[in-house]
């Protein structure tokens, strides 16, 4: 009997999933496997609820690998599987083509700070509403730096090591008012190789994998000397003192020891691993590590002994990369009304706080964010730092942008490695953007 | 050969004919295509043709040419220290695996991870802070070398390969070497022959197409190599290790340049073919001694 009641209970399951699926209009293609599905799910049940039979949303999801080549593919083929389509800044060139640009609902503008709603625009027009931001904290020991701001012996030290290393004689700071000196003079202080009174073995962990998205992380110390990709012009301008410097400052910190030997085959995962040990004065990194470095069970070494601010200002001042995820309009959609509906109300306040309290990390306006601040004290500081130091690269979201990450990854890498000369690797830099960028 | 057999070994090949054209015939002619084509994810049911210039562009990009040679080092090194190994291996554990077979099934365990899961094993074991290699070395000597940058990471790669498929090179030597007939060696020993001398002159010689096999097949294995290396380093800084294969993956996948990438590939398919044809003849001549 119990048997009988399982299959007639699962049968009855299937039918009603059946039944929506059958009912759904509008079909979104999200991006799966983390929280952003988690959110994005949540927020589905909660527009289903309210919309009507002809503008319910069903969700599907792809496999994360190759998930933008696959989705680029589908997109050029004139699909018609889906109406509404994960985008992303860095690719938005290279589907803009196959979608339908969006006008913003008034909403949007009260939803999202200015600069975040720009990480879903290309050539002045609006292709996505953005459900989650991706930009950098520099994490640091709140422990080690409260000591060295009141140690004295620890000051004088500062001191020397910052005069021998770098020229000039420095104190330590908050690292909330550093510059990439105060930074550079951090990391070198706690390297047990230069100061053996230090507790960590080094002063920083630096990502420097021939990798693209290492390279966006790099990017908040290019920009804050003033560096750009290109010019209003259209002009490339890797090859500037700015990139020089900010190029300089990872090699200077590589090759003083500051950061692990093998930091040049390291990424997020890695880096954090790094700093989770215990092992790391400070790390610039992705946003999203923190939870996970916070979390007493995964990382006790450091937990609760972390201090988050944004990068460090630079002559050109205080900047951090950013990069959204979003959700927009397929050109071949055959139901672009509904998907308008969907866009429209995923752009409200009472979505977006839908999204955000089931996983999703949206960067949402001061007055938006106060309603899930109990609960996500992490995005008060990502809206606050987007709308404050956010940019995005001359040439960011072209179509071949994507290209350009990987290209400066490889040359700047050669760079940091030994591999090429500074001027070898700009050069190389900018020949090769300069084809990639060429209008 | 009547005609009425003839026709019927025709038409029980038939099938096996079918599908070798439909699964390797098919692709190729796609590849043909796309080789000659400006295409990409965009245009990828409508490539446009333009002749040979991906060929053109692959030949002349110096990163080919290094792609090729990183292969072709890896390769060889490898193949070379597996055979040897695996030579070594399977003469001096020969009195062992002959009382205990089962030794054979447990050195064989290797073989069955993943390369991918082999190279993510090893990038948490030699990870400066979380790996039991970098720990120890750093115990016990105060300093390790920095095995996934510049300076190691063709020889980590190497071990690693190394550490993976000697097995392999050990299973198909140890047959070889047990295939040997006792009667053989009985007759040298008659003759006076002991130890090296009749390691060198009776059992080398014949297991030498034994040896030739597992050279080959591990130099192939090796030269296009992909999975452990891009988990373990990825293209290197700089593309310093940018494998033929990864080399290919990089053109296709990241920088969505499909016509450049399946030429690479072809003329890669060339190469291969001009070596196994090479073997072919080098083979047929030495048949008759």
């Amino acid at each position: 009997m119990t048997r009988l009641k399982t299959l007639l209970t699962s049968a009855a399951l299937f039918a009603a999933m059946g039944a929506t699926a059958a009912m759904a209009e509008v079909t979104v293609l999200g991006w799966p496997g983390g929280p952003e599905e988690a959110g994005l799910r949540k927020a589905a049940d909660a527009y289903n609820a309210t919309a009507t039979d002809a503008d319910k949303v069903k969700l599907i999801f792809f496999n994360r690998d190759g998930f933008f080549d696959k989705l680029a593919a589908d997109l050029a083929a004139g699909s018609t599987d889906f109406d509404v389509n994960l985008i992303a800044t860095y690719a938005l060139g290279r589907y803009a083509p196959f979608m339908d640009p969006i006008t913003l609902p008034d909403a949007a503008k009260a939803t999202f700070p200015e600069k975040v709603l720009a990480t879903m625009q290309y050539d002045g027009k609006q292709y996505g509403i953005p459900t989650d931001l991706s930009l950098h904290f520099m994490y640091y020991r709140s422990d080690l730096i409260d000591k060295l701001m009141s140690d004295a012996d620890w000051k004088a030290k500062y001191g020397e090591i910052s005069e021998k290393y770098l020229g000039k004689k420095l104190e330590p700071k908050d690292p909330d008012a550093w510059t990439w000196d105060d930074w550079m003079a951090t990391a070198l202080f706690f390297t047990k190789s230069i100061n053996s009174d230090s507790p960590t073995r080094y002063g920083t962990v630096l990502q420097m994998k021939n990798l693209l998205f290492n390279m966006m992380v790099w990017h908040s110390a290019a920009r804050a000397q003033g560096g750009d990709w290109m010019n209003e012009a259209g002009e490339i301008t890797v090859d500037s003192p700015a990139y020089r410097t900010a190029l300089d400052i990872y090699k200077k910190l590589y090759d003083e020891g500051t950061s692990p030997k093998d930091s040049t085959t390291y990424e997020f995962a890695e880096a954090n691993a790094a700093f989770g040990a215990g092992q790391a004065a400070t790390m610039l990194q992705w946003n999203a590590a923190f939870g996970d470095l916070d979390n007493k069970d995964k990382t006790p070494a450091v937990a609760g002994k972390i201090g988050t601010v944004a990068p460090p200002a630079g002559p050109a001042g205080r900047f951090t990369h950013i990069h959204g995820l979003g959700l927009g309009i397929n050109k071949a959609s055959t139901h672009k009304e509904g998907a308008v509906k969907f866009l429209n109300w995923l752009a409200t306040p009472e979505a977006m706080e839908t999204y955000a309290k089931a996983g999703g990390s949206p960067a949402l306006s001061d007055e938006v964010v106060q309603k899930v601040a109990a609960e996500r004290p992490d995005l008060v500081k990502l809206g606050q730092y987007a709308g404050a130091y956010g940019f995005v690269m001359h040439g960011g979201t072209a179509a071949k942008a994507l290209q350009v990450y990987e290209l400066q990854a490889k040359e700047f890498t050669a760079y940091w490695s030994g591999d090429k000369s500074l001027d070898d690797a700009l050069a190389a830099a900018k020949a090769g953007m300069a084809d990639l960028l060429k209008p | 050969m009547p005609r009425t057999s003839r026709f019927e070994g025709r038409l029980l090949i038939a099938p096996l004919t079918a599908f070798l054209i439909a699964l390797l015939g098919f692709p190729l002619v796609l590849d043909l295509v796309y080789s000659i084509s400006r295409v990409g994810f965009e245009n990828i049911r409508a490539p446009e043709l333009i002749g040979f210039s991906n060929y053109a562009k692959a030949i002349a990009d110096p990163e080919f040419w290094a792609a090729a040679w990183f292969s072709l080092r890896f390769g060889l090194i490898v193949a070379v220290i597996q055979m040897v190994a695996g030579l070594a291996l399977a003469v001096f554990l020969a009195p062992l695996f002959a009382r205990r077979p089962w030794l054979i099934a447990l050195l064989m365990l290797p073989m069955m991870v993943a390369p991918a899961l082999v190279g993510l094993m090893y990038r948490l074991i030699l990870h400066e802070f979380v790996g039991a290699v970098p720990y120890y070395l750093l115990e016990w000597y105060g300093d390790f070398p920095a095995f996934l940058g510049r300076d190691w990471a063709f020889t980590t790669l190497v071990t690693v390969e190394t550490l993976q498929w000697t097995p392999f090179a050990l299973l198909i030597l140890h047959s070889s070497y047990a295939a040997i007939s006792p009667d053989v060696r009985e007759a040298a020993a008659l003759d006076g022959a002991r130890g090296r001398r009749l390691f060198l002159h009776i059992d080398l010689p014949l297991m030498l197409p034994a040896l030739g096999l597992t050279f080959f097949i591990r130099f192939i294995d090796s030269f296009r190599v992909f999975d452990n290396l891009y988990t373990l380093v990825g293209p290197g800084a700089g593309g310093s290790t940018t494998s033929m294969s990864i080399y290919i993956y990089q053109a296709f996948f990241k920088v969505g340049d499909i016509g450049l990438a399946v030429a690479a590939s072809m003329l890669l398919l060339a190469a291969s073919f001009a070596v196994l044809w090479a073997i072919n003849r080098l083979t047929a001549r030495k048949a008759p001694l």
